[in-house]
């Protein structure tokens, strides 16, 4: 019951926030449009048809094809659930690794939780792309690896969050108290840093996904992501480019739903955080 | 004469719940050269009060009625720009929390040299004025200590740079809101002592906020007792402390821990909390936790009785008193 | 890395100048060793050394990342102060939303389009390359889109935090006697508040180099500039291992340093942080 209560406090204050109503609207429209994909495109994505490349807008292709014929409006729908198949599974393994890694550094002893400081450190001290770039000249361009290199990057930014949370909870004095009626750790855990860290991690994820997708797109662009023909947004970023002074309309199908996709968890992440942070400030002191 | 004169000031706040009135219908003179103390509780409205003095108040602030004259001008319908020639050049300010009141990244020396930025003296000039005021307020080796910066400064000493920061340009009022409430009571004497010091010799007259009973009766000539937005009492220091004549100002009195000359297990309090600003009770404003209340308090706000020539206080107890 | 025609003999022959035969710790210790003498071993295709190769290649990537973050810098940082000067007006409320919405753009996708508009459609910029060496003026304005893109987002963002940063500041208690005093408000906003506000920005921006690197890379693709995103991508393809080691390893070692370096800066504008150290 209590949970429905305070679903219910955020939902209002989206009601409320009018950034915050358009980004979540977004977000629905892309879930939906990914869940979807396969009744609201009207060509198969990675079928080819030779006599119709390069055409502009049309009726029947709704924004143009590109150069092999296939039709642009669908890929860009297709396009968004490949952005999802490759946002979820990675925010769930970033998310996973790094709860689990932060709550061992904040709760074990100190010399596990330097290693692990240590091992986000050095995560991070690689820029992004410059790390995603070397680990595919080593193992070759793919989904797997695309996913791989942004859960590695993931970790520490959840992992340091779920840590300090952790370190807070465990010096507080109700613990003692619990810990003295002989709670165990897990319990400890589960029962007390678990509920507390979900609202800043929810924040998190809603703001780190456009980052994720933008990462995705990126290294697909270049192409060293999402292989051709799998028509991820930065594959037709990709094609659009080379195409650059046919067809504009390549990068525009490429360019907006992924710019639109990122405002709207952006809004949307803002607006929970503007919930969800003064609340903890709230209950903390 | 008078350098500052306040007339029926009502200020409030407007928040969601509606008008908090911090001020009620205050009025009080200070004359040159005079010291005058505020006593009242955490609520009673002196930040509020000195926050008008100075046109620092918070946005949602209203002024509802009344004036503030300093030196004839009035201060509610000064523009911000006349404002900033009169402040820092005939009021200055100490406020409560030494180790928050300078700027963490500047020297004391550079703040004390940049609050004289209107005079047209050379920088050496300027910075020799800010030794010679160290040196005033028993900071020693001054001379090297301006390029120090506030945290390289104890509590004490910050306090005595703020003091002579304000004393610096020379003002014809003083205003101190709590100066030593941080401090502990050694250095709250010596501070207290300088105080005393440079208004003889720069002759200015001090509006000072405290709490400390002990404080306001060696240091102030006039004091004025403030409950929850309204002057309850006012007089000399003699009246005041001598013969205090309205519930509120008696009972501090009994609860003033340098006072109680007998051993006993507890420390008195007086009972309750302060009322509710938003919803004002009828009546008198205190008649919720005065001792020696009548019927009259319930219904009847009661009007300034005239004491002694300098001396009067709010409440229906003197009205029969008189009869 | 020789392609499907190699023969054995060519193969072992590449090997043995790779030193890819030797037990793979020899390996490991070799390149370390390297690494402290500066030497990053010898390209195997051009015959030159790794070092020269990536040095030749790094001020352009150098000069487009300052020229993106200074310009950005200063925008933002004007902004932010601008936004907690005047807060809650409506000039405050738009100038929220923008940056928001800026910070919420990929960078690369920001390249493209600003490509597609102003270097495509209108022919306004130029739309390859760095411009030619020695000619200031051609290469400012080869600079301007690249440099355009990449700050975008960083406005948004650091305005943001200055703002943030800022409102903090000034509600704090010596801003109050500063204003007291009748401080100019000039002053107060910029030499008493914006000092101290400024501090985590520098922090950030240190931090965001890794971000601008990335986001350098793709800006050299799209305006096909010389830098060290165009080697490592092309050294990608052609499996010049060497290379891509090289250079990630380079703009790690710029990322390092440059939050080194703003932590230095911090210590410099906060003495409370020299009195730490």
């Amino acid at each position: 019951m209590k949970k429905n209560s305070e679903l219910q406090i955020i939902f209002k204050h989206l009601m409320r926030d009018p950034l915050g109503m358009i980004g979540f609207f977004i977000v629905m429209i892309i879930f939906l449009s990914a869940i979807f994909a396969d009744w609201l495109v009207p060509y198969d994505p990675i079928q080819l048809n030779i006599k119709d490349r390069l055409q502009g807008p049309s009726w029947s292709h709704l924004l143009g094809a590109d150069q092999l014929g296939r039709d642009t409006f669908s890929r860009m729908i297709m396009g968004g659930r490949v952005a999802l198949q490759v946002a979820l599974p990675t925010i769930f393994g970033a998310v996973s690794i790094g709860l689990i890694l932060g709550m061992i550094a904040g709760f074990g002893p100190r010399w596990l939780d330097n290693i692990i400081i240590l091992f986000f450190d050095t995560l991070r001290s690689f820029p992004t792309v410059m790390f995603a770039l070397a680990v595919v000249a080593l193992v070759g361009p793919s989904l797997s690896t695309v996913v791989f290199i942004i859960i590695a990057t993931s970790i520490p930014t959840y992992g340091r969050v779920v840590r300090t949370q952790t370190l807070s909870i465990k010096s507080s004095e109700f613990i003692l108290a619990e810990k003295s009626m002989g709670a165990s750790t897990v319990r400890i855990l589960r029962v007390h840093v678990l509920p507390n860290i979900l609202g800043p991690i929810a924040v998190l994820v809603a703001m780190d996904i456009p980052t994720i997708i933008g990462l995705e797109a990126g290294l697909s662009f270049l192409g060293m992501g999402v292989r051709p023909p799998t028509p991820s947004w930065g594959v037709l970023l990709n094609d659009g480019y080379s195409l650059i002074r046919n067809t504009p309309w390549l990068i525009i199908a490429g360019g907006i739903p992924l710019i639109l996709t990122t405002l709207g968890f952006t809004f949307l992440g803002e607006s929970l955080r503007d919930v969800i942070d003064p609340k903890l400030r709230g209950k903390k002191r | 004469m008078s350098v500052l004169s306040v007339k029926d000031l009502s200020i409030s706040y407007q928040t969601d719940s509606g008008p908090l009135q911090a001020l009620r219908g205050v009025s009080f003179d200070i004359d040159d050269n005079n010291i005058v103390g505020i006593v009242g509780e955490s609520g009673c409205g002196k930040s509020t009060l000195i926050g008008s003095i100075i046109k620092l108040l918070d946005n949602n602030a209203i002024v509802e009625k009344g004036e503030i004259f300093f030196q004839d001008k009035n201060i509610i319908s000064l523009s911000d720009d006349d404002m900033k020639d009169i402040l820092g050049v005939d009021i200055s300010v100490i406020f409560q929390d030494p180790m928050q009141a300078h700027n963490p990244v500047l020297t004391i020396g550079q703040q004390m040299i940049d609050i004289q930025y209107r005079d047209k003296k050379s920088k050496k000039q300027k910075q020799n004025h800010a030794i010679e005021m160290l040196q005033l307020v028993g900071m020693p080796d001054p001379e090297s200590r301006i390029y120090q910066y506030p945290h390289e400064f104890s509590g004490g000493m910050r306090q005595r740079i703020a003091i002579a920061m304000a004393l610096m340009v020379k003002p014809a009022l003083l205003i101190a809101d709590e100066p030593t409430t941080a401090l502990d009571a050694t250095l709250e004497v010596q501070i207290i002592q300088k105080l005393k010091e440079l208004q003889k010799n720069i002759h200015c007259s001090i509006l000072f906020v405290s709490h400390h009973l002990g404080v306001i009766a060696e240091l102030c000539d006039e004091v004025i007792v403030m409950y929850a937005g309204e002057i309850v009492e006012s007089g000399s220091v003699r009246d005041i402390f001598h013969r205090p004549k309205h519930p509120y100002t008696q009972a501090l009195f009994a609860c003033d821990p340098g006072r109680i000359l007998e051993k006993s297990k507890e420390l008195p309090t007086i009972e309750g909390e302060i009322p509710n600003l938003i919803n004002l009770p009828k009546g008198c404003i205190f008649k919720d936790r005065c001792s020696q209340r009548i019927d009259r308090c319930d219904d009847e706000i009661p009007s300034t009785h005239q004491i002694k020539n300098t001396h009067m206080a709010k409440c229906h107890l003197l009205a029969r008193e008189q009869k | 890395m020789l392609g499907p025609r190699a023969t054995p003999g060519l193969r072992a022959a590449l090997e043995e100048r790779m030193g890819l035969n030797e037990p793979l710790i020899y390996q490991i210790v070799y390149f370390f060793g390297n690494l402290l003498t500066g030497d990053l071993g010898i390209d195997v295709f051009t015959n030159r050394p790794v070092t020269t190769i990536i040095s030749e290649q790094l001020n352009y990537t150098l000069v487009l990342i300052f020229a993106s973050i200074t310009w950005s810098a200063s925008l933002g940082i004007f902004l932010g102060c601008y936004s907690a000067v005047k807060r809650n007006t409506l000039a405050d409320k738009i100038s929220a939303i923008l940056s928001v919405s800026f910070i919420a753009a990929p960078s690369f996708v920001v390249s493209l389009y600003s490509l597609l508009f102003f270097a495509v459609s209108l022919r306004l910029l130029p739309a390859i390359g760095a411009g030619d060496h020695g000619d200031w003026w051609d290469q400012f304005l080869h600079l301007i889109l690249p440099a355009f893109s990449i700050g975008l987002s960083w406005v948004g963002y650091i305005a943001r935090l200055v703002r943030a940063s800022m409102l903090e500041t000034m509600g704090e208690n010596h801003i109050r006697t500063a204003k007291a005093f009748g401080l100019p408000n000039r002053w107060i906003t910029y030499r008493y508040a914006l000092r101290l506000a400024i501090l985590p920005t520098i922090t950030v921006i240190g931090v965001g180099m890794g971000f601008l690197l990335s986001a350098a890379v793709f800006a050299e693709i799209v305006f096909s500039r010389p830098g060290l995103g165009k080697l490592v991508i092309d050294s990608i393809s052609t499996r010049n291992y060497p290379i891509v080691m090289g250079s990630v390893l380079v703009s790690t070692i710029i990322f390092v340093a440059s939050t080194t370096l703003s932590d230095i800066i911090n210590a410099i504008l906060d003495p409370r942080i020299r009195k730490q150290l």
